[in-house]
């Protein structure tokens, strides 16, 4: 469990230095293999059922339909990559990283597990890859990030949201992509480029 | 009454399919007007039975007479939308802004929209209800970049990216309540509503105050109130007129509907003093920061939309206050915002078709050029400003007068004032669109009478509603009140 937390930071933190859209897509796979793997050992530790469940659904919509649906764009969007300031990025990832277990530690102490550290500051990284990065696919690729940081932060202090309420997750989330995949492409259909600093026609 | 909410269900998902699969344009049509008019009747049927049973419960699904006051909404929106898509979009294709290809889907995401929307009022659970609030911006979302051109992309992208973030933070809120609940007293019927409101008492305090700000947040962020409120005139002015009326009069309304039904489980957890003063803080906030963009605006719709910022905010202030009086005049104030939006939404669709821009300096003289439309602008305008005797003036009053019977005083007077400001703006624009010279290339035009049916209905809801409220709506409102304090 120590080695896949450390795994999952590690991706998260890399995240923010990537400029390749393909790499950046390929970090999050692994990231949702990590997120599967963990749900797996929580349903080993529990012996709950749901968890295999879920460990499976991970497996197939995270791991499988989202990223090959990115993928896919990606392979489309050749010359597209992320001009952001990477070193500002990095730094407040790893802030992110020591005020969550900060947090955690100091409020929470009789919970003070490796993961949920490791899940807030997980959503905290998405959050930022949404505020700070431009390219429509870095954005949504911050989402997912987001949405598998709340979801280990549900496995680590609940054990996981009854099934059916998950499976409704998992669909929206996937559902989500799609539609940001679809805008994606109209994106790059209609600006030449999926840099969204340029949707700033509509003020006031 | 399960076979009655599942039939409201099924329906709007059957049609949309069968309109996916249709090429006919007459056919669609006709599939949907019928379509939709079958499921505001089945809708009023299950508002009709929850006066007689008063509570439906079973596993998932939960309807009572808070769900019934803004199932009435969408019954009504979802039919007056849909009767008024049918001249709209044939207009739409006719002048080149849409092709034919484009007309089934563009059913199919509305009947879509409008399952979603059902699924948020009649869940009883709030962990699917989430998931249901979420499934309104996906299905929203492709609506708003229906024409897919540089604007509607932009304004869609900012939708969907926004939404989704507050509404991954809402999760995050009903994540940590389920936690206080599974700490309290187990994971039986977790984050089934009904249960966490007969346990509320026994949830801890801190835990649950913290989920409340992100549930806050979350749902504060689809019900578009300020600071939170950014992506709300982007979408409502580049999504189709039908589709802007029901984002504003029955989309807003049923986040804030999820937002209130956590309410008031938290409230019988950690009180009410801290829920109120917060929400009269964003209600307040809402109403200021939508002024001066209706007093400087140049896009009819994007008026509209801020004019809706400030009702959430006045709606968010009614139930801040939280006397059964204001609460009732929120909920009042829900169902006639709704009616009257909507209805200038679709004016607006019609004039800007016309005119061909959404420029308010460009639309002058509507009272020439389309004396009908015209006379329902300017009742809707006077409506939505809240003029006596129209349906917004009753809520209103009784909102304001709930404040004063409160001995708010700074308050009342502060939320009369800024009523005035927003007055004071949307009447300027409109007095100089309708009544000033017309345009030399504007001639007298047509308007489809289909069109003027779907607006007159509402109107005529808002001229009935400002004289005369039936007694069995009274008393919907005064029980959906009573729910939300917590009675």
């Amino acid at each position: 469990m120590t080695l896949l937390t450390i795994l999952l930071l590690a991706g998260a933190v890399i995240l923010t230095r990537v400029s390749s859209l393909r790499t950046a897509v390929g970090i999050l796979g692994l990231q949702s293999v990590i997120v599967a793997l963990a749900c797996l050992i929580f349903g080993l530790k529990t012996g709950e059922f749901h968890m295999y469940i879920a460990a499976v659904l991970t497996a197939v919509i995270k791991v499988g339909l989202i990223v090959y649906s990115l993928w896919r764009v990606t392979l489309q969007l050749k010359h597209e990559r992320e001009i952001a300031n990477f070193n500002v990025s990095f730094l407040l990832a790893i802030v992110a990283i020591i005020v969550s277990y900060g947090f955690v530690n100091k409020v929470l102490p009789h919970m003070a597990g490796e993961t949920l550290g490791a899940a807030i500051a997980l959503t905290m990284i998405g959050l930022l890859m949404i505020i700070a990065r431009s390219q429509a696919i870095m954005q949504v690729v911050g989402l997912i990030t987001m949405e598998n940081g709340l979801y280990l932060l549900g496995l680590s202090i609940t054990k996981g949201l009854p099934l059916i309420i998950e499976m409704g997750i998992f669909f929206d989330i996937l559902v989500a992509v799609v539609v940001l995949v679809i805008l994606t492409h109209r994106l790059k259909y209609s600006f030449e480029t999926t840099d969204t600093s340029i949707l700033n026609e509509l003020k006031g | 009454m399960f076979e009655l909410i599942l039939a409201a269900l099924v329906l709007p998902i059957v049609i949309g399919l069968m309109t996916l699969t249709q090429k006919n344009l007459m056919t669609i049509r006709y599939t949907n007007l019928v379509g939709s008019a079958l499921t505001s009747g089945i809708i009023l049927a299950i508002i009709r039975k929850i006066t007689e049973i008063k509570v439906f419960s079973s596993e998932f699904l939960y309807v009572d007479y808070l769900s019934a006051v803004l199932l009435l909404v969408v019954a009504l929106l979802t039919f007056t939308a849909t009767l008024f898509s049918l001249p709209y979009m044939e207009r739409e294709v006719k002048e080149g802004h849409a092709t034919e290809k484009m007309i089934p889907r563009y059913y199919a995401l509305l009947n879509l929209f409008t399952f979603a929307m059902v699924s948020v009022l009649v869940v009883g659970n709030l962990g699917l209800m989430w998931v249901a609030v979420e499934g309104t911006t996906l299905a929203s979302a492709l609506l708003v970049a229906f024409y897919f051109n540089r604007s509607a992309l932009e304004a869609a992208w900012k939708y969907v990216m926004i939404c989704t973030v507050g509404i991954c933070l809402a999760l995050l809120g009903t994540m940590i309540l389920y936690y206080a609940q599974v700490n309290a007293v187990g994971e039986t019927q977790a984050l089934n509503w009904l249960y966490l409101k007969q346990i509320s008492n026994t949830l801890n305090p801190t835990i649950v105050k913290l989920a409340f700000v992100f549930i806050l947040i979350g749902y504060g962020t689809k019900a578009g109130l300020a600071p939170m409120h950014t992506w709300l005139p982007d979408a409502h002015s580049q999504a189709p007129s039908p589709v802007s009326g029901l984002l504003s009069g029955a989309l807003l309304s049923c986040a804030f509907y999820a937002l209130i039904r956590n309410i008031i489980i938290i409230q019988g957890t950690i009180g009410t003093e801290f829920i109120h003063t917060v929400l009269l803080g964003l209600g307040i906030l809402s109403v200021l920061l939508a002024i001066p963009f209706v007093l400087v605006q140049h896009d009819v719709k994007r008026l509209l939309a801020y004019s809706s910022v400030e009702h959430m905010g006045i709606i968010a202030i009614g139930f801040g206050v939280g006397t059964p009086l204001a609460v009732y005049a929120a909920l009042l104030h829900i169902i006639n915002h709704a009616i009257a939006k909507s209805a200038l939404f679709y004016l607006v669709g019609i004039i800007s078709q016309e005119y061909k821009t959404r420029h308010l300096k460009e639309i002058q003289g509507i009272a020439r050029v389309m004396p009908s439309v015209a006379t329902m602008f300017m009742i809707g305008i006077l409506a939505i400003t809240g003029t006596p005797p129209l349906n917004i003036f009753i809520s209103k009053f009784l909102l304001i007068m709930a404040m004063f019977e409160n001995k708010m005083w700074l308050l009342g007077g502060l939320t009369l004032l800024l009523l005035v400001g927003v007055f004071a703006g949307l009447m300027n624009y409109a007095l100089k669109m309708t009544f000033s010279n017309v345009p030399e290339k504007m001639k007298r035009a047509n308007v489809s009478p289909v069109a003027l049916t779907a607006i007159g209905l509402s109107l005529c809801l808002m001229i009935i509603g400002g004289v005369y409220l039936p007694t069995i709506l009274s008393e919907i409102l005064t029980k959906a009140a009573e729910i939300v304090i917590g009675g």
